[in-house]
This record gives C-alpha cells, structure tokens and sequence, in this order.
C-alpha cells in the first residue's frame, strides 16, 4: 500500500453506520491506489510528497470541541456583526448559534447520523478525481452544513474560524456544504488564521449549491504558520441566474493549494473568482481554477494579483471549459504578478477548452517589479523606503479588493 | 541683516550612468530668496533636481551640496524630504492603488514624526486636508481619487502644490511647474505658491520661459547650459533672454572661453 502513512485506523463516530462506513471505505480505497506525484497533470507544479511522508496525527472526535475548550473567543470582536461558526483544532465548536429566520446550520455528525443532505453529499466533484478531498473522505467527520432558505437575504455575514492553537503535527479533515435556496443571499468568510509555527495539515472540502436566482459571497482569508500545509478543493453547482463570488487572499502556509471547481449548470450562471497572494520565500501558491459552462448565456471570471517574495513559487491554473450547447458564453482570466526579489518561479497556465461557437473567451498574465518611479515619488514626500514598498505592495492588490463591497469584511483582508 | 545661506553647492560634478551631466556648478541659496533656473532642453536641469532629492542612478563624482549646514549628500531621499527638501515634478507619477488621503496622511506624519511633533490621527489629518485642499480649490472628491491617475494637467500641478502646504518644506524646487498649464491654471497654482512663501524658506524655480517668472517673482536668476551656470542676474536677464533666445548666451560663453 502506497499511502500507509495516510491511513490510520482511527475511530471515527458512526463507523457502525453502514452508510457513513461505505463513504469513509469509498474514500479510502481511492487514496489506496492514488499517486499523489507530479506526474499527474493537475498537480504538475505542486509537488506534495513531502506532505504524504509526514506522519500526522488524525483529529476525531465525534464531542466536537467543549465550551470550555482552550481556544478563547478570538472572534469576539465580531460578535454583533457576524454569525459565528468556530473549528478548535479541526473540530467544531459546539454552542448555539442564536441563528436568525430563514438559515440552519447542523454539525456533519448530526447530519451523517440523521442520514439528512445526502444528495448533496459529493453532489459537486468526484471523489475519484480529487486525492486531498478523498484523503479528507476517509476521516469524513467533522463539518457544518448551512442551509439559507428560499428567499432569504439581508442575512448577517457568517464567518466560520478555524482556529487551531494546539496543531502540531495534526490533520485537520472538515466537510461543510453550503445549500443557498432559490432567490436567498449569503454573503460566507472562512477565517484561517495560525500565528505559530507549527506543522499540520488542514485539508478542508466545501461544496456550494446555488439553487436559482441566489447570490452567495465567499471570502476566504487565510493567513496560516508559514510550515503548515493547507489543500483546499471548493465544489461549486451554479444554478440559473444565480451567482457565485470568491474573493481569496493567501498568505502563510509552506505549501497551500486552493482549488476551486464550479459547474455552471443553466442558462445564466455567474461565477467569479478573485485571488490575491502573497508567495513568502520558501513557501509555494497553488491555486487551481476549473469552471465548466455546461449550458448557454453563462459567464465567469477569474482575477488574480501575486505578490512573489525573494524564492517563493507559485502556480496559477485556470481552466474554463465551455461545452458544446454552452453558446454566447464569456470566459474572462487575468493574472498579474508583482515580483519583490529574485528566484521567484511562476507557474501560469492558462487551458481553454472551448467546443461551442460564438463564445467571448480571454486569458492574459503580466508581472513586473515595483516601480522605481512611483517609490521615488513616495520616498520623496518623506515616506520611508520600507513603507512606500508595502504601500506600492498594497496598490497592486487594491484592485481586486476594490470589489470587496462589505466594509467590515474588506477589513479583514488588510495584510 | 546677513543673510543665512538654506543651499549651498560647491564644485558639483555628476553623472547618470556614464554621462557626466552636471559639471562644476555652484550655487548658493539663501533663506527667503527665490531663484530661478532658465535653460535650453538637456542642459540637465531636471538632473539637478534628482540630484538635489537623492534619486537613484544619480551619482555625484565630485564637489559638495550642504543643506541647513548638514551634508545632503549622506541622507537617503526620505531624509531629504524630512528635512524639509521638496521636489514638485515636472511630471507627476500616477500610482493606481495609492489613495490620494492614504498617500498625504502617510507623508505629513513621517515629516511630523521627524520633526518630534505628534502625528495626526484620520480626523484630524482630515480636517486640515479638507481645508488645506479648498483653499487651492482642489475638491474633495479628488481626494479620494488614486494618486495623480486621470488628473489632468492642472490637477497635478495643483495637487503638487497642496502636498507644498501641508508639508511646509523649507526648500522647494519647482520642476517646470509651469508645463501643461493654460494661463488659468497657472495663475491658480502660482498664486498658491506665491501664499507658501515666507523669509524662512527658499524656492528654486526651473523653467524654459519668462512668462511663469512674472508671476512667481524670483530674486536671481540664472542661465544653465550643460551642466554649469553660465550667468546670472535679476529679473532683466530673463526678459532679455526671451528677447534673444538662449543661443546669444550660449555663444558669449565660447568667444569667453
């Protein structure tokens, strides 16, 4: 068995659950025979043997994480304006909610035992295709699910924190699905935050349904210890009209991969992706975009501005396939680079797939240094040198975050 | 009353890259005086200025600038501006991304900073914006705008002249202040100049015509031609030189020499 060290016999909640049993078994005997190399076409630029040779430690455990857990209230300041869902060390934070009308939010365990969501369980990706969320399959525990009914808007924003203090040498495994119904608003921040040092893995599937005529806003932020492995896939199904925004920012972790998958399922579908990055030296940025316009009229966009340190890699892959019936569909992709040093590496690689005529597809990619000019400027009106570069850091990121309406959460993506 | 010298440049030489650009020039500014440069396109005019505000690539070989008294030469661009050096472009560099706020709130409090003074906090920094800005007729909705992006011509001379009034250099040199300027707009900005100055601080004015200097009226004037001052005088000089054109000087210097 090639991945032993990834699979540990652990007792998990519901293991005596034969349904919950035959997903984690599923699960597993694809990580069985899975190579996680860079041979693989969609982790050519990312090599993550390094993470299959750790020997991390498994988080289960069905409780969830006491009230009276060791992981304080780091969101306090955010209690009025934001709904809160908290993971401690990959597991959740059980309390109540004080939920408004109209959304539901329910453990994974609960929702395993009650055998509830089942068809959106998996509804947006294949597990086949997908080794990190497979690996995350077979511990398949740890979760919410939120449910907004139909035409529910005005919603606070509800922000899930993974908090993880005590994290050395850990795997964190956690599901959430995100079900929007028809004609409802949600506007959803996951907050990673790590400021130690340690080494663990957070390996974490979203899967989004966006039934007709909804509106759902991720932000993501991630800003983890510089020797923590962070791999990501987002399941998104996109239905008529309705619209799906991600707006990431990267910073931290010594290998993240972000991977997001979107169907555009009908006539209309919007999807939106925005990424800013900051590669540190020695880490690497994957971030990884497939959208597939599945049927006419649908439009996607995907934007991103990197920031690349002395020796950091990143890899940017951004596929748009448009099918055969998917006519008058637009495809948009950019990518802009800021480089501060040297030994910097860039993977950019753009894949169209188009099979449809009449459609509006583009991709492009810039980089440059900063501007000698525009930092004299700073510099000559009395700025040090070291504040006038983040200033010119920031201006190349600004202009994604311009598109950040929610103020409150726009705050929350200041480096 | 003896006057104190603000600038003083002994002997200067200077190159960019291999080009030597600046080749024994002296000048000697005094605290309260006006002075300003004339000169033919290339003579290295705007290569002083960079000089004078420490830009890289702009290397002096030789001689000595000292600034208050101190060595110029030793302090980094930043200093210079700290200590009270001000450079108005002759173009300004638009920075997409830089509020124009952000950008003015971060230099006003690195000089205050500087000079031991308390740094302003957004409202108060704010507030002297809002009024500095009306009283050269800059609207507020420019300030919210990125740093001289779309800003027309007069726009940036006029922005130029507000970062002069709020960061109250003691020396400010004047790039071609005057270039893009219909005869309104360079009204405007020189009367906004005109109301910053004061006994204690010095302008060197750079130009190619006469006509900015009758409006800012400087003390002496000087004609530079590659790379050296070649003569100086008061206002007359730059009536006679609008007259005569620079080729007259040009050749007086070469039957001297």
């Amino acid at each position: 068995m090639k991945n032993n060290s990834l699979i540990k016999d652990v007792e998990l909640f519901l293991d005596d659950k034969p349904s919950v049993y035959a997903l984690r078994s599923k699960a597993r005997l694809v990580v069985e025979k899975v190579f996680f190399s860079k041979k693989d076409e969609a982790w050519k630029y990312t090599d993550v043997r390094e993470i299959i040779n750790k020997d991390f430690e498994i988080v289960a455990d069905n409780d969830g994480c006491k009230n009276s857990c060791a992981c304080g209230n780091e969101c306090n300041e955010c209690d009025d304006v934001f709904i809160k869902i908290k993971f401690c060390n990959g597991r959740i934070h059980i309390e109540d909610y004080n939920l408004p009308k109209g959304i539901k939010v329910v453990v994974l365990p609960e929702v395993l035992y009650e055998g509830e969501y089942k068809k959106y369980l998996y509804g947006t990706f294949n597990i086949e295709e997908h080794p990190f969320a497979a690996l995350n399959g077979v511990y398949l525990e740890q979760g919410v699910v939120i449910e907004v009914e139909k035409g529910v808007k005005n919603l606070k924003p509800l922000v899930i924190c993974y908090n993880s203090d005590d994290s050395e040498n850990r795997m964190f495994n956690i599901h959430n699905m995100i079900i929007l119904g028809k004609g409802s608003e949600l506007e959803i921040v996951e907050d990673y935050k790590n400021s130690s040092e340690s080494c663990y893995l957070m390996n974490v599937v979203n899967e989004f349904f966006l039934d007709n005529d909804s509106v759902c806003r991720h932000y993501k932020v991630q800003k983890e210890s510089f020797n923590a492995y962070h791999t990501v896939l987002n399941g998104v199904k996109v239905y008529e009209n309705a619209n799906y925004k991600q707006f990431y920012l990267a910073k931290g972790s010594k290998l993240s991969r972000n991977e997001t998958l979107i169907n555009l399922e009908k006539v209309n579908a919007n999807a939106e992706v925005y990424s800013m990055y900051i590669g540190k030296s020695g880490c690497l940025t994957d971030i990884t975009t497939n959208i597939n316009h599945k049927v006419k009229n649908t439009s996607s966009t995907q934007y991103a501005k990197a920031v690349l340190e002395e020796n950091s890699k990143a890899c940017f892959q951004g596929k748009v396939r448009i099918e055969k019936d998917a006519i008058r569909s637009v495809g948009n992709q950019l990518h802009k680079a800021l480089y501060l040093g040297d030994g910097a590496e860039l993977n950019c690689k753009p894949e169209l797939e188009i099979y449809a005529d009449d459609v509006k597809c583009s991709h492009g990619a810039s980089s440059g240094e900063i501007d000698g000019e525009q930092l004299f400027y700073l510099t000559s009106r009395g700025i040090g040198i070291d504040d006038a570069k983040k200033m010119l850091i920031d201006a190349h990121l600004e202009e994604i975050l311009q598109f950040i309406e929610n103020e409150q959460i726009k705050e929350r993506f200041f480096l | 009353m003896l006057k104190k010298p603000l600038l003083e440049i002994k002997n200067l030489f200077a190159k960019v890259g291999d080009k030597e650009i600046i080749k024994g020039l002296n000048l000697v500014i005094n605290e309260g005086e006006v002075h300003a440069i004339m000169g033919p396109n290339g003579a290295g005019k705007s290569s002083l200025s960079y000089i004078l505000s420490g830009k890289d690539g702009y290397e002096v070989t030789s001689g000595e600038i000292l600034f208050k008294g101190k060595n110029l030469l030793e302090l980094n661009t930043e200093e210079r501006a700290r200590e009270g050096m001000f450079l108005s472009l002759q173009y300004p560099t638009e920075i997409p991304g830089v509020v124009v706020s952000n950008f003015l709130k971060h230099s006003l409090n690195a000089v205050r900073k500087y000079k031991g003074e308390e740094e302003l906090d957004t409202v108060a920094f704010m507030k002297l914006l809002r009024l500095k800005a009306s009283e050269l007729g800059i609207s507020p909705e420019m300030l919210k705008r990125f740093v001289n992006v779309g800003f027309s011509g007069g726009e940036k001379k006029r922005f130029e002249t507000l970062q002069m009034a709020l960061l109250k250099p003691v020396f400010s040199i004047l790039d071609e202040i005057d270039s893009g300027l219909d005869i309104d707009a360079l009204k405007t900005v020189s009367e906004g100049v005109n109301a910053l100055r004061r006994e204690d601080n010095s302008f060197l004015v750079i130009t190619n015509y006469q006509r900015l200097l009758s409006y800012i009226v400087p003390d002496v004037i000087h004609i530079f031609a590659d790379g050296k001052i070649i003569k100086s005088g008061d206002k007359e000089l730059a009536i006679e030189l609008e007259k005569n054109g620079y080729a007259s000087f040009l050749n007086e210097e070469k039957n001297e020499e």
